[in-house]
């Protein structure tokens, strides 16, 4: 959806047959994030204004609709009976994500129109899975028809799209070290194609509603953001997207960041990732910056203005002004920090998610303890 | 006088000296406008980085001028190399592997290494430990290198190339290429289009598939459910070599050492009383097959067994290399073909089929000619090229350059005049 002002454009020149139209428009329904169902609607060259009228009721409804089944379901139906509607659809609820600028919302918007895309891929024949990979994301997906443990190995692909596409995978059955990877290329069967195109549709959808925008809707359009603004309140605490408790809660640290805790009042020599972890997390759940450095010089003999910089750099108010937050778990696995896993770990993969639940499964037993 | 050690002035003046003749010869790096460089001196503690060079004789002109004591390249490209962090643009980066014996445990540190307790003078040899029995944790530490952990460093590499090649298709003619470090290890770079985009992610995953971390029995043919097929020992990538790993670990095992590992009570018997059974079924039967040797019972605590003894024998099949260099996509990495401040030796680039037959104690001296008269405060026995020298305890000796030039720059000797 383009919000500048020209109007015009037919979406097809009228000579086209009918069939062929047909089957573009059931195709651009399904998978309104390639390429060209984006140029349909772009060639419709839609108005923000343009939408306040009437007809597109519809397209509104199922555009919050979208949004809302995202929400409360962490999936959207894949309903094809009205293709046009489906179509127009996708970008308005795009715009009304991005304008709530949620990142919470953003991941499960994009997550849940990725689901959306894999049960639809699952009843694809192989050709036309291989074709949105090669053709949409650009793959070096390659044939095959290896056999290994009895299950039939149909595609193989390149090492690098792979890693790509999984990274937003956390189960051991997607490390690379647990796949067949044979001279640059990994082996999948058409299931885990399908699986991976979701890995790439939902990056796809979170880089489209990550970007800033600033619009000022139209009324209909308007009630449209608060209805998903409703649901979204209504679904926020249950759904888990809930801040970072508003006190540093020591008995609720990870067994990562308890031990680099641990190993830095021993003065044991942390390594870079260790101090970096530590710092980033106790940064992050809201230790003030003076007792962080009151921690590190008071137990080693680190220089006190040069633990003030490194951790006012990984605070954000130093150099490039990120503020960095704690490693995923997957990186703390690498770099040989994740110890004493606990039932918490298996369920979570970053130890500020771990905090989140430790901190409120203490909170609900502290009072029953009291006397 | 402690700040004498190691002549810095002589050795600097050395160090000039061999770029003034070498620095026409050595080879800039790749797409050298796209390159960061950094260099130290000699005594001085800020690193100069950020620096940018538009073509290879610019390059050339900087190491004649400055002779540097540590040369280092950007292994990213960016637009602007010279712009600090923020606006350097990074385009890309070369994805490079760092293997250090440093990090090794090796039984010859023992003999070369040594450390020292700050605060209590408790001393060892080896590595430090963690932590002192005084409970402080700050150390003086000695290190060392010899033929056993260059030697230990080359033999990992061989098997970082053997993965880069056979399972990740890379062609060692043109897209690799492998560099003694100058000091205790070998860099490998890889230069290919392709992966020059791969994220932090994508490289962690490179890093645990080389180190076999997060590997997991079930995946690999170990699986009760899985159906038919051969033994994965002959087979490629990891299939084969977590099978041969476990394998070669069930074979060269003491039945001390594996009731140490605290495994379920059947499976530590049958690889105690039975093992040439298991052994048998590994070589000729599918993996699972040894699942149904173990027999029915608690399926969980047997795939946990496996994957412990899994974790424990992958280690002999995975290349040891150190997992933040690959992870950092702003890494800076030495320089090919120049000198190491640490050693007074070159950085080596070494063709892939000549790895097995080199040896940096005689390829990498730079200094060849010439004697120097020094005292030694302490240093163990070293081979430089085909020679012995010391061990060493305050004595004056007079030794070639190169043997001089690399106790100085270990901090172990200094000039007697």
């Amino acid at each position: 959806m383009r919000h500048s002002n020209a109007i015009g454009g037919n979406l097809f020149s009228t000579d086209a047959p009918e069939r062929l139209k047909d089957m573009l428009e059931r195709e651009a329904a399904k998978y309104p994030f390639l390429t060209e169902a984006a140029k349909l609607v772009d060639a419709l060259n839609l108005q923000l204004d343009d939408l306040t009228d009437p007809t597109y009721k519809k397209v509104l409804d199922r555009a919050t609709e979208r949004v809302v089944q995202a929400i409360e379901d962490g999936t959207i139906d894949e309903r094809l009976d009205d293709v046009l509607t489906e179509l127009l659809s996708f970008p308005v609820a795009v715009m009304f994500v991005t304008i709530k600028d949620e990142p919470f919302l953003s991941r499960r918007y994009a997550l849940a129109e990725a689901v959306r895309v894999y049960f639809l891929l699952q009843g694809e024949e192989r050709d036309k899975l291989a074709q949105i990979a090669r053709d949409s994301f650009g793959w070096d997906l390659k044939d095959s028809g290896e056999r290994y443990d009895g299950v039939l190995h149909d595609f193989r692909l390149h090492f690098n799209d792979y890693l790509r596409s999984s990274s937003s995978f956390h189960e051991d059955k997607w490390k690379l070290v647990n796949r067949i990877v044979k001279n640059g290329y990994v082996l999948l069967t058409q299931r885990e194609v399908a699986r991976l195109i979701q890995g790439e549709v939902e990056t796809l959808i979170k880089e489209q509603v990550s970007k800033t925008v600033k619009i000022n809707l139209p009324e209909p359009l308007q009630r449209c953001l608060e209805r998903i603004s409703k649901v979204f309140d209504e679904n926020r605490q249950r759904l888990g997207g809930e801040d970072l408790p508003s006190e540093v809660t020591n008995e609720a640290f990870p067994p990562c960041i308890r031990y680099c805790m641990e190993g830095l009042l021993a003065g044991r020599r942390a390594s870079h990732m260790e101090r970096f972890a530590l710092t980033s997390f106790l940064v992050t759940i809201g230790m003030p910056l003076n007792n962080l450095v009151d921690l590190y010089t008071s137990v080693t003999d680190f220089d006190p203005a040069m633990t003030q910089y490194q951790v006012e750099h990984i605070a954000g108010v130093r150099g490039n002004r990120t503020k960095y937050t704690p490693p995923l778990c997957d990186t703390l696995r690498t770099h040989g920090i994740c110890r004493n896993k606990d039932d918490i770990c298996e369920r979570v993969k970053h130890p500020l998610s771990y905090y989140r639940i430790k901190a409120k499964r203490l909170a609900y037993q502290r009072p029953q303890k009291q006397p | 006088m402690e700040s004498d050690w190691g002549s810095p002035r002589f050795v600097a003046e050395h160090f000039h000296r061999w770029y003034e003749e070498n620095a026409r010869t050595i080879p800039a790096p790749s797409e050298i406008r796209s390159r960061e460089f950094a260099f130290l001196q000699f005594g001085g503690k800020t690193m100069f980085r950020h620096i940018g060079f538009s073509d290879e004789s610019s390059f050339r002109r900087y190491l004649y001028e400055n002779g540097p004591a540590h040369s280092y390249h950007s292994s990213s490209y960016y637009q602007h190399p010279e712009g600090d962090m923020a606006g350097k643009g990074w385009i890309g980066a070369d994805l490079v592997f760092d293997i250090d014996a440093d990090h090794f445990d090796l039984p010859c540190q023992h003999e070369h290494d040594k450390w020292k307790c700050r605060s209590c003078g408790a001393n060892g040899t080896g590595k430090s430990p963690e932590v002192c029995g005084c409970g402080k944790a700050a150390f003086e530490e000695e290190s060392w290198l010899c033929e056993h952990c260059l030697q230990a460093a080359k033999h990992e590499t061989q098997k970082l190339l053997d993965i880069l090649v056979q399972d990740f298709g890379f062609s060692p003619s043109s897209e690799l290429v492998v560099n003694f470090s100058g000091n205790r290890g070998y860099h490998v770079h890889v230069r290919n289009k392709r992966t020059r985009n791969l994220d932090q992610s994508g490289r962690r995953e490179i890093v645990d598939y080389i180190l076999g971390t997060g590997i997991k029995p079930e995946y690999l043919g170990f699986n009760p459910r899985a159906k038919g097929g051969r033994s994965t020992l002959a087979e490629e990538g990891w299939r084969g070599r977590a099978g041969r790993a476990l394998y070669d670990f069930i074979a060269s095992s003491q039945p001390e050492e594996i009731k140490k590992l605290k495994l379920g009570r059947k499976i530590t018997r049958l690889l105690i009383e039975e093992r040439d059974k298991v052994l048998a079924i590994l070589e000729e039967g599918h993996p699972s097959m040894l699942l149904k040797a173990v027999g029915v019972g608690d399926e969980e605590r047997l795939m946990a067994d496996l994957s412990r003894l899994m974790e424990i024998a992958v280690k002999e099949q995975a290349a040891d290399i150190d997992t933040v260099v690959t992870t950092d996509i702003h890494r800076l990495i030495r320089l090919s073909n120049t000198l190491h401040g640490k050693t007074g030796w070159q950085v080596q680039t070494i063709q892939l089929d000549s790895l097995p037959d080199y040896d940096p104690i005689t390829s990498a001296i730079a200094f060849k000619s010439g004697e120097a008269k020094i005292y030694v405060r302490h240093a163990p026995k070293i081979r430089i090229a085909d020679t012995e020298y010391g061990p060493y305890t305050q004595e004056v000796a007079m030794v070639p350059l190169a043997v001089a030039m690399f106790l100085l720059c270990k901090k172990g000797a200094r000039i007697e005049q």
